[in-house]
């Protein structure tokens, strides 16, 4: 049978081409989608004339007139504006203005590095902006000097329903701003369980030698022990090693802290004992720990130079997969665990809560996350605008779904480098964020339905998604973080029942501001040379030294705050 | 200008075409299934990712290596019970069983044997190679399938329908991981399209399949009618 019979009128060179036109046609198509999709656009400033009218913004009473306010900021050099925008002139600038009458005026502005020098010498010249935020020690020296506005009455009749819901998730936010039952700051929180460490794990050297996951830490001993003995990495050499630590000892990565906490030691705070706050480092859980530690160095399962290793050294490490495990935080996945996968791309860590040494349950240590407090200078007649700016953003952008606010006041994605928020000193994040964030997560993973979810956790979500359906592997990041068994889980539990927080967040005591420093030094050099070998006794030197060098003053001032503060 | 003679896909029996779309359907099928079965658990915190990542790997690697040896077997079995262009074209297919071989051992062997560099991104890459090995492949067979002067109309149509279809299917969900984790990570334009790329990914193996069942279809209606006689 021909064409010809079965179609007499299609018959021709244009029909017999006609499937491939329509394959250039379409090819032609998906290169010009595939190339329109990456290029991203730049979102236009938002104008000064009504330009959030068509937003769903919550907005305080307008001071009419409109009011000044003198402030100051630190901006690095990296922040960046949108189009002619700068500092003085930007989105929050005009939504302050237009939104709450306020118009505030930045009379200074300077690099990050430098705002606490500069705003000593402001203060020091009498020159006290209106609004400004200080850290805890020029907190106290103003309240000292009278110079800071009493914020308790304003607070009591204009804070917003989110504004307390959020100050008051971190039990110590606003005592750490309170002098003698008067508010003069508000604090500028953040999650402070964040703070608290977790194990880390190569979930992939434990599958490949056979390991079950630990329990306590003769089971943590023992994986170190393997992961520096039995070539985990399985390239027939003895390189890898069990522990990472860093030089400094503490931090957010390759820390010691969690080990400390595991052996009931609780290095670098202040917690209860007795009824007295105690300092957890010369305490005498510590010995047992760094005898543990010292074994440890000794079979070769710490880095032999991990005395002179910072952070980007022990990241390297990480990043060449000679390392099996650390104890660290939270997002240590977002880096530098994720490097592991550089030259392996089946590595992936899971997260432990600390493991204990006994049959009592271990306790991570974290402090509070409050660090700055906003406060107005005490001549300024409008305290209540804080209050009022400080609503603007816990009722607006903190907890906001709607990805028009987001993009006009916080960041557009298709602009990341411009950060819109750091154009405003007030930034307020909720302390409990994370764990909410979380555990909604971990529910609409388990229905499958991410209808429910803020923006930032949908994507989350899709990309635990990803993980799980797609096969993409390098999404372990976020599953070891925020998925099922992830982080987020462990960290809930600390914040339930398995947390030692650091019970002292005052400013530092007169001794406190006079030795620690000192006192820190010789307790990272003390713990440094125990662990490379020298007699344990070392550590009973440096805690009876401790006592006697100022500790014990500093022990007394910071129980007299304790008195007043518990 | 005379046009040559239709006539079937097969010269003999259909058969091996048809359990070539049967093996490809199921496969696909048993992978959804058990990929979904597992994922579920694991998003549901019934098992470990640990857990999860080795049972699924066993059972990608198994029932791949299954499906790509009797891929292999029934292409050339296609291709030897074929003539002229549509016998190049089953030949080229042939070389697409290395893709269901290749699921769950390809890391390995890019990374591993080859010592390629990961680039951060060794699941995207060796998934990327994974489908391309198998799609390429079907593409060249399609293409020709619509080339073939000798096929009958509709089996011309449906095939250059399938080199879209297999295309889309397999370069989708690549471009949208790019999209995801390299290019525009966050975006909540890119997060509607990582769901339709689930979605799309789950019909790797059956839409090919079932494009091959409809083709063998025609085919054999074709030659019932008397076509090529």
């Amino acid at each position: 049978m021909t064409r010809r019979n079965r179609h007499p009128r299609r018959t021709g060179s244009a029909v017999r081409f006609l499937p491939f036109v329509a394959l250039a046609a379409v090819l032609a198509m998906v290169s010009t989608a595939c190339g329109r999709a990456t290029l991203t656009a730049t979102p236009a400033p938002v104008g000064s004339s009504g330009a959030f009218d068509d937003l769903d913004l919550i907005a305080p009473d307008r001071y009419d007139p409109p009011i000044t306010m003198d402030s100051v900021i630190a901006v690095d050099a990296t922040v960046k504006f949108l189009g002619d925008d700068d500092i003085h002139n930007n989105v929050w600038m005009r939504a302050y203005a237009e939104m709450l009458g306020i118009d505030l005026n930045y009379t200074w502005v300077v690099d990050g590095s430098m705002y606490d020098q500069k705003l000593s010498l402001s203060i020091n010249s009498g020159d006290i902006p209106d609004m400004f935020p200080v850290n805890g020690t020029q907190f106290a020296m103003l309240h000292e000097a009278g110079l800071l506005a009493d914020l308790t009455d304003v607070y009591a009749a204009e804070a917003s329903e989110t504004t307390r819901d959020i100050l008051t998730q971190d039990p110590v936010a606003l005592k750490a701003a309170t002098i003698d039952d008067r508010l003069y700051g508000i604090p500028l929180t953040d999650a402070s369980i964040a703070s608290a460490p977790l194990l880390w794990v190569r979930q992939d050297w434990m599958d490949r030698l056979e390991i079950a996951p630990p329990t306590n830490m003769a089971d943590v001993l023992e994986i170190s022990r393997r992961f520096a003995a039995d070539d985990p990495d399985g390239n027939g050499q003895a390189d890898t090693i069990g522990l990472a630590v860093t030089k400094d000892l503490w931090g957010p990565v390759a820390s010691l802290t969690g080990f400390f906490n595991g052996h009931h030691a609780y290095p670098g705070i202040w917690f209860e004992r007795d009824g007295k706050l105690v300092y957890g480092s010369v305490q005498p859980e510590m010995r047992a720990a760094l005898a543990a530690l010292q074994q440890m160095y000794a079979d070769g399962q710490i880095d032999p130079e991990f005395g002179v290793k910072d952070i980007n050294k022990v990241t390297e490490t990480i990043a060449q997969g000679k390392v099996g495990m650390e104890f660290g935080v939270w997002w240590n996945p977002y880096h530098p665990l994720y490097l592991s996968q550089q030259n392996e791309p089946d590595a992936f860590w899971t997260p432990f809560a600390i493991p204990s040494v006994d049959a009592t349950p271990a306790r991570s240590q974290y402090s509070s996350a409050v660090g700055a407090f906003l406060v107005v200078g005490s001549h300024y007649e409008h305290p209540e605008a804080l209050i009022r700016m400080v609503n603007f953003w816990t009722d607006n952008m903190v907890r906001t779904q709607d990805d028009r606010i987001r993009q006009t006041f916080l960041g557009d994605i298709n602009a990341p480098d411009v950060v819109l928020y750091k154009y405003t000193p007030i930034q307020i994040w909720e302390p409990n964020g994370m764990l909410t964030t979380g555990r909604l997560l971990r529910e609409a993973l388990a229905k499958r339905d991410p209808s429910g979810l803020n923006l930032d956790a949908q994507w989350r979500y899709r990309i635990i998604q990803a993980y799980f359906e797609q096969g993409t592997k390098e999404a372990w990041v976020e599953v070891a973080t925020n998925g099922p068994d992830g982080a987020a889980v462990i960290l809930e539990r600390i914040a339930d029942d398995l947390g030692v927080i650091n019970r002292f967040y005052g400013v530092p005591t007169p001794t406190m501001v006079e030795k620690r420093a000192a006192l820190e030094l010789q307790e990272v050099e003390m713990i440094t040379k125990v662990i490379m070998g020298d007699p344990l006794e070392r550590f009973d030197t440096f805690a009876s030294d401790w006592h006697r060098t100022g500790g014990d003053a500093i022990t007394d001032e910071v129980n007299s705050w304790y008195a007043q503060n518990r | 200008m005379e046009s040559k003679s239709k006539r079937p896909l097969m010269s003999r029996s259909h058969l091996p075409m048809v359990i070539l779309a049967g093996v490809l359907i199921v496969y696909g099928l048993a992978t959804v299934a058990v990929g979904s079965w597992l994922s579920t658990r694991a998003m549901q915190g019934q098992m470990t990712v640990s857990a999860y990542r080795s049972q699924l790997a066993t059972f990608e690697q198994g029932a791949g290596l299954v499906a790509g040896i009797l891929l292999l077997v029934l292409f050339v079995a296609c291709a030897a019970g074929s003539r002229g262009l549509v016998r190049v074209a089953f030949a080229i297919g042939a070389v697409a069983a290395l893709g269901p071989a290749l699921v769950g051992r390809a890391e390995g062997l890019l990374f591993g044997t080859l010592g390629l560099p990961t680039m951060s991104a060794g699941s995207v890459i060796s998934a990327a190679v994974t489908v391309l090995l198998f799609a390429l492949p079907l593409t060249i067979l399609f293409v020709l399938f619509a080339l073939g002067r000798r096929n009958p109309r509709a089996i011309r149509w449906l095939s250059l329908f399938l080199v879209f279809l297999v295309l889309a299917t397999a370069l989708f969900p690549v471009y949208v991981t790019v999209l995801a984790f390299l290019l525009k990570p966050g975006d909540p334009g890119v997060g509607a399209m990582m769901d339709v790329s689930s979605r799309v990914m789950q019909l790797r193996f059956i839409l090919p399949g079932l494009g091959f069942l409809i083709l063998a279809l025609l085919s054999i209606r074709f030659a019932r009618r008397g076509g090529g006689q």
